[in-house]
């Protein structure tokens, strides 16, 4: 299909025009009849064990009308360590620790009564770096494991490890290296629409919640677990989605709010909203994993890569969320980012008393890519070639599987590299101009799903009705990336239908089927193979019917016709001889046969069909449903092996700085972006992800950063924690997009949602570099670390 | 105390006996059922809750709501043309791709249109100007402000 | 508690009055700041008192000089039809401020009597030798700026005490002054910033006034500056000069949005470059 009548034309989303009216409902808009509002009291200690709890004035305040503890509800464990609990018994570990929580009639009395709340602490000394907790002697974050055995350490027992091809020989055929650490600081994903949910039990104890979520099938796994633990076995949770205000990641986890909201409707038998404040969004839910990211890289004299060393360390924080396993995806651009043997890969991962992370866009790969990136930079100075050459020379290729199994289809690196080059007039970079420079970077990222569970399926159901309309059921989740858009038109495409007749459905689990979350840049390319496959089938049912009602059908039309207009000679075809399934084709909502003749009455509407199908004896409604599960396997990280995805995504990214030496000030003169997208999908939404990516990816370069100190967050506002503006995405940005048309995506895509801030960062740095000679290597790059380095070059 | 507000809301009277502590937000969102508009930090700094008072745009967050008695009030409500029409500001958000979880959608429009009310030739900056106290985490910004431009250039024509 | 009262006098007396039954209450002009302070819980006023209804706070005179009441909005500011041409610093500063939707609600006079060490108001009226007018019931006064800011949050305004209005002095033709506000974006807190104004006659510096935000404890005036540039030939090494005395004369904070040697760094930078700019030389 290369004639597309939607695919990778312009085209708005479907959910526009109602976000433009201020008509979309937002978990912050939802309300159920009697609602109650939860408020939850946090921590005041990093670490201490709770020695009493008075709720007594709680209790007694109007308006209040429960207020429960880990004492009076059954234990939620939560987690994929199962090392959270919902609310905390005999100890807390961080600041946001959930300690109470209160369902009140309005949330301005739920707030009052948490102030009324009286938690007596005995405090722990806290451990606020990983250091201080892998030191000898260092108290434990957690005593005991999930199962109830002594912990002798604050080493979370996961591991990510790779070993390929044989280091030492690389080490000595190297005839350059290089080595650096890196360093990545906590990020907050900053929706613009706070985190929230309603939690509503009906009176057979079967459990519908509003969520916030990416993963609506796995939160209801978790939540019916926490059902059985409540004594409800047995029970049923429905993961019903709202409009969501963004997500980037931190929908990615159940969280302790959730299941409070679910205690408290419980215990009080009414709807319960828990919805949270920006300050508490800043400073109680999960941002972007720091990390420190220690790497060696070796060329020989050609210049070609020999060996690669990478060790990550991180700060687990309090309890195990997906942070925890950025190094999976680490390792991904350790293997696989240019051609590369003999790599290894180690993380280390430590709990300590400050905030536990979660996932957030790119999930691991912009905190390596800048380690790798800007240690490749240093790395082709070392030998004496220019960066543009140097990774010429060490660029991926198509079809080759790199030492972690990947397997590449397609890859447009090289053509990424030269795009970005040219754009940004790489030959004659040093003319002009003092303090200003140009660097780039590249990226490899997950293109077509990403198992990392047991299943990385998708679902989805397409149910014609009788006015042609194409009832779409998926379970993935629209949070604004345009994935309702895509799906959209690719079921138009694919089917035949105008895609105003294409009504996507809310992702609901009780009515959606199943999918893994979206994550990994999965949503689009999941979706729409899953959309394709469907469409075709239910082709071949529209196709195979229509041998009998096609031609009863179209004979009306001609009937009707020479009523009209005696006069009319039909052309001279055997309708019911040519009515044969192989003949059809169905365009625009209206079948016809292929290559017959192009009167109107043998155009028939597809509804018209469906109709005759319909309302007859033994009559059918057509509904098709697939399961698509791509060709991917889950890895083995311990062995850190494993060909994760069906495709990968490749990219560049350059940008030209220039650099006030007085202020230590970085200002973009311009940026480019080339991206191997494999197909462009949706031209529109596609540059919004790109636009979009590349903000936050200049935020991490420039100045976001979570402050914490003694575990607590510092500035959990957007007046201390700065995200960009409109002003700061004022300068010329450049997207290309390379269409390397990947056989395994749909049309040819492959998923791009988050690669477009993964080399950001370091091609800033790498800019920055060219311009003034100064290396950063601690995100972000403020103003005074530019001053500090120049000042230590002199 | 509860005390009695009468104001225009997009060109109605509307009168709400409310407690005096309340900012505009509140009373648009609670009582009135306009949920349009949003709320995202409470501090005037994300500008998702930006309404239009008196010609002048706003955070409705940080308006005391007994300051607005006898005032006008425009929310995004209030742009939508009879007959499900979308108005020429939020129509231009809607072709530009400007739009991707909408949460910060009707405060930025607000902004464009509390400019585009009195500026019918903003220049590039000036747009960026009236849009820097809206933030989006989504987009990037640049097909908002290619949005707006394309909203001026039809509002032009439209005269 | 984040519930309070609301008050809307129509007038300075019931202003005042109301202030003398509840001592705790606090007045309020555009709230942008105290709804903060309240919100996050560092305030907790039982009542407030709204000076956005006392018609006479609301205006701007202009009668060789200025007088500018103290709930004239900052969007007001920058659009009257006069003031631009006359105090082009002011307004300059102004359109600096938050943002739109901050600046059609926030006032001058808010501005002042939050007292932050980089209130972006305070800087222009300081190298602008204005006056503030504080007001009781039975009191008039008027101070030069300066003394009008104590320290972090702290004014010298007594209890039951009203900033009514600003008073500026006619600016004098051959005055030119500028002002430089360095945050960490676009939008921000000022992490350091600098108004200036020169008097010139040719090359000689008849009357030189610098303030700096956010380098001490309150909007600063840097005299020691000023008497080294008054009266004398502005060269390159006098404006090295200054920069080094500048640099001295602040005394800048580290916090979580800079550390105090950057700050120092930054005014040092500024009134370099706000000294060139205002004497039309080059910036290399």
């Amino acid at each position: 299909m290369t004639n597309f009548h939607y695919i990778g034309k312009e085209a708005s989303r479907p959910d526009g025009p109602d976000k433009a009216a201020g008509k979309a409902l937002y978990i912050q808009d939802l309300q159920r009849p009697g609602m109650l509002y939860g408020k939850i009291k946090f921590s005041d200690f990093p670490h201490a064990r709770i020695k009493h709890i008075d709720t007594s004035k709680a209790e007694r305040l109007t308006g209040v009308r429960a207020v429960i503890t880990a004492f009076n509800t059954p234990e939620i464990r939560l987690g994929f360590m199962r090392d959270n609990f919902a609310l905390k018994k005999d100890k807390v570990r961080q600041y946001r620790d959930e300690i109470v929580a209160v369902a009140a009639i309005d949330p301005e009395i739920a707030a009052e009564a948490t102030e009324l709340i009286k938690v007596e602490y005995e405090p722990l000394p806290g451990l606020f770096s990983p250091h201080e907790a892998m030191k000898e002697g260092a108290p434990l974050v957690h005593e005991t494991d999930p199962q109830g055995n002594s912990r002798t350490d604050n080493l979370v027992p996961l591991q990510f490890h790779h070993e390929s091809g044989d280091l030492e020989a690389g080490k000595r055929a190297a005839k350059h290296v290089v080595e650096g650490t890196f360093t990545t600081p906590m990020v907050q994903q900053c929706c613009m629409g706070t985190a929230g949910c309603i939690a509503e039990l009906d009176m057979n104890s079967n459990l519908t919640i509003w969520a916030k979520t990416q993963i609506p099938f796995l939160a209801q796994r978790d939540f019916n677990r926490a059902l059985s633990d409540m004594g409800l076995a047995g029970k049923n949770a429905r993961v019903i989605v709202p409009t969501l205000g963004g997500s980037f990641g931190s929908g990615l986890d159940t969280h302790c709010y959730e299941y409070i909201a679910i205690l408290l409707a419980f215990r009080t038998g009414y709807p319960v909203k828990i919805v949270y404040t920006r300050a508490e969004e800043f400073a109680n839910l999960s941002p972007r994993q720091s990390s420190t990211t220690k790497i060696i890289q070796g060329c020989d004299q050609n210049g070609k890569l020999t060996f690669r060393h990478v060790e990550v360390l991180q700060d687990n924080g309090a309890y195990t969320s997906w942070g925890a396993t950025y190094p999976s995806v680490m390792m991904m651009p350790a293997t696989s980012l240019y051609r590369i043997s003999n790599v290894y890969f180690n993380a280390q991962l430590v709990y300590t008393n400050n905030t536990y992370c979660q996932a957030m866009r790119g999930y691991g790969n912009p905190e390596f890519t800048w380690a790798l990136e800007s240690n490749m930079d240093k790395l082709a100075e070392e030998a004496r070639i220019d960066p543009f050459d140097f990774r010429m020379l060490n660029s991926n290729k198509p079809n080759e599987t790199t030492p972690m199994g990947l397997k590449i289809s397609t890859c447009g690196l090289k053509e990424c590299l030269e795009t970005v080059a040219q754009k940004l007039n790489w030959k004659k970079r040093h003319k002009k101009g003092k303090h200003r420079g140009k660097g780039l970077a590249s990226l490899i990222h997950v293109g077509g799903g990403a198992r990392i569970y047991r299943s990385d399926a998708s679902g989805l159901i397409l149910k014609l009705d009788d006015f042609g309309n194409v009832n779409v059921y998926h379970g993935g989740v629209e949070m604004g990336q345009g994935l309702h858009s895509v799906l959209t038109l690719a079921v138009a495409e694919a089917l035949g239908v105008s895609s105003e007749k294409v009504l996507i459905n809310p992702t609901d689990t009780g009515t959606c089927p199943w999918d893994v979350g979206t994550h990994a840049s999965r949503g689009a390319f999941m979706a729409c193979n899953a959309a394709i496959l469907a469409a075709n089938k239910l082709r071949d049912k529209i196709f195979g019917l229509a041998e009998v009602f096609y031609p009863q059908e179209v004979e009306k039309n001609l009937k009707k016709l020479k009523k009209k207009n005696p006069n009319y000679k039909p052309p001279d075809f055997d309708v019911i001889k040519a009515a044969r399934r192989e003949n059809f084709e169905l365009q625009d909502g209206f079948i016809f046969i292929k290559d017959g003749p192009q009167e109107s009455w043998l155009r028939l509407e597809l509804a018209r069909l469906l109709r005759a199908i319909h309302f007859r004896n033994q009559g059918q409604m057509l509904t098709t449903e697939v399961f698509y599960d791509p060709p991917n396997e889950l890895p083995d990280f311990k062995k850190g092996f494993g060909n994760i995805s069906a495709t990968y995504a490749f990219g560049t990214q350059g940008a030209e700085v220039e650099v006030d030496t007085e202020t230590g000030e970085v200002k973009i003169l311009k940026m480019v972006a080339a991206h191997d997208v494999g197909k462009v999908l949706n031209p529109q939404a596609l540059k919004g992800q790109m636009y979009g990516a590349l903000a936050q990816g200049i935020g991490y370069a420039f100045y976001e950063e979570l402050l914490s100190q003694q575990g607590k967050i510092l500035n959990p506002n957007f007046r201390d924690y700065k995200i960009p503006r409109v002003y700061e995405m004022d300068f010329p940005i450049e997207l290309e997009f390379i269409e390397s048309n990947d056989r395994f995506g749909p049309f040819g895509a492959k998923g791009v949602a988050e690669p477009g801030l993964v080399p950001t960062a370091p091609a800033i740095a790498n800019a920055i570099y060219d311009a003034i000679g100064v290396r950063i290597h601690d995100l972000p790059i403020t103003p005074d670390k530019v001053l500090a380095a120049l000042k230590k070059l002199k | 105390m509860k005390k009695e507000i009468s104001f225009t809301l997009n060109g109605s009277e509307v009168s709400v006996t409310i407690d005096e502590h309340l900012c505009l937000i509140d009373v648009l969102r609670g009582p009135l059922g306009q949920t349009g508009t949003n709320e995202g930090c409470r501090e005037g700094e994300c500008g998702a809750c930006t309404v239009i008072v008196d010609g002048r745009a706003v955070n409705s967050c940080l308006y005391p709501a007994l300051e607005v008695e006898g005032k006008n009030v425009t929310t995004i409500e209030g742009l939508q043309e009879p007959n499900q029409k979308l108005s020429i500001i939020q129509q231009a958000f809607v072709d530009h791709g400007a739009i991707q979880c909408g949460f910060c959608t009707p405060g930025m429009i607000m902004s464009a249109k509390a400019l585009l009310d009195t500026n019918q030739n903003p220049t590039e900056d000036e747009i960026r100007d009236v849009l820097l106290g809206n933030l989006c985490r989504c987009t990037g910004y640049v097909q908002i402000v290619e949005a707006v431009k394309q909203a001026v250039v039809q509002l032009k024509n439209k005269k | 508690m984040k519930r309070f009262n609301y008050y809307k006098p129509r007038s300075l007396d019931e202003a005042w009055e109301l202030k003398e039954k509840i001592p705790d209450a606090l007045f309020i002009a555009g709230g942008t700041d105290i709804l903060v302070g309240i919100k996050n819980g560092e305030l907790y006023p039982p009542s407030l008192i709204s000076l956005r209804s006392i018609p006479e706070l609301n205006s701007i005179k202009i009668n060789g000089g200025a007088y500018i009441g103290a709930l004239t909005t900052i969007s007001d500011l920058i659009h009257h039809p006069a003031l631009y041409d006359i105090y082009p610093v002011l307004v300059e500063a102004a359109k600096r401020l938050g943002s739109v939707q901050i600046r059609n609600v926030a006032t001058i006079g808010g501005n002042l009597c939050n007292c932050s060490p980089c209130a972006d108001m305070a800087l222009p009226l300081l190298v602008l030798d204005a006056k503030v007018r504080l007001q009781t019931a039975k009191k008039s006064r008027e101070i030069p700026i300066d003394e009008f800011f104590k320290g972090p949050g702290e004014t010298n305004l007594t209890p039951n005490e009203i900033l009514t209005g600003i008073i500026l002095e006619s600016p004098r033709k051959s005055a030119k002054a500028i002002f430089l506000k360095k945050g960490r974006v676009k939008m921000d807190l000022a992490t350091a910033s600098l108004a200036a104004l020169l008097e010139m006659e040719g090359e000689k510096c008849l009357k030189a006034r610098l303030a700096a935000g956010s380098a001490a404890p309150v909007p600063l005036r840097l005299f020691k500056v000023e008497a080294q540039l008054e009266g004398a030939t502005i060269t390159d090494k006098l404006v090295a000069e200054a920069q080094q005395l500048a640099a001295e004369s602040v005394s800048p904070i580290t916090d979580i949005r800079a550390t105090k040697e950057y700050r120092r760094q930054i005014v040092s930078v500024l009134v370099k470059r706000a000294l060139k700019n205002i004497l039309g030389w080059s910036q290399a």
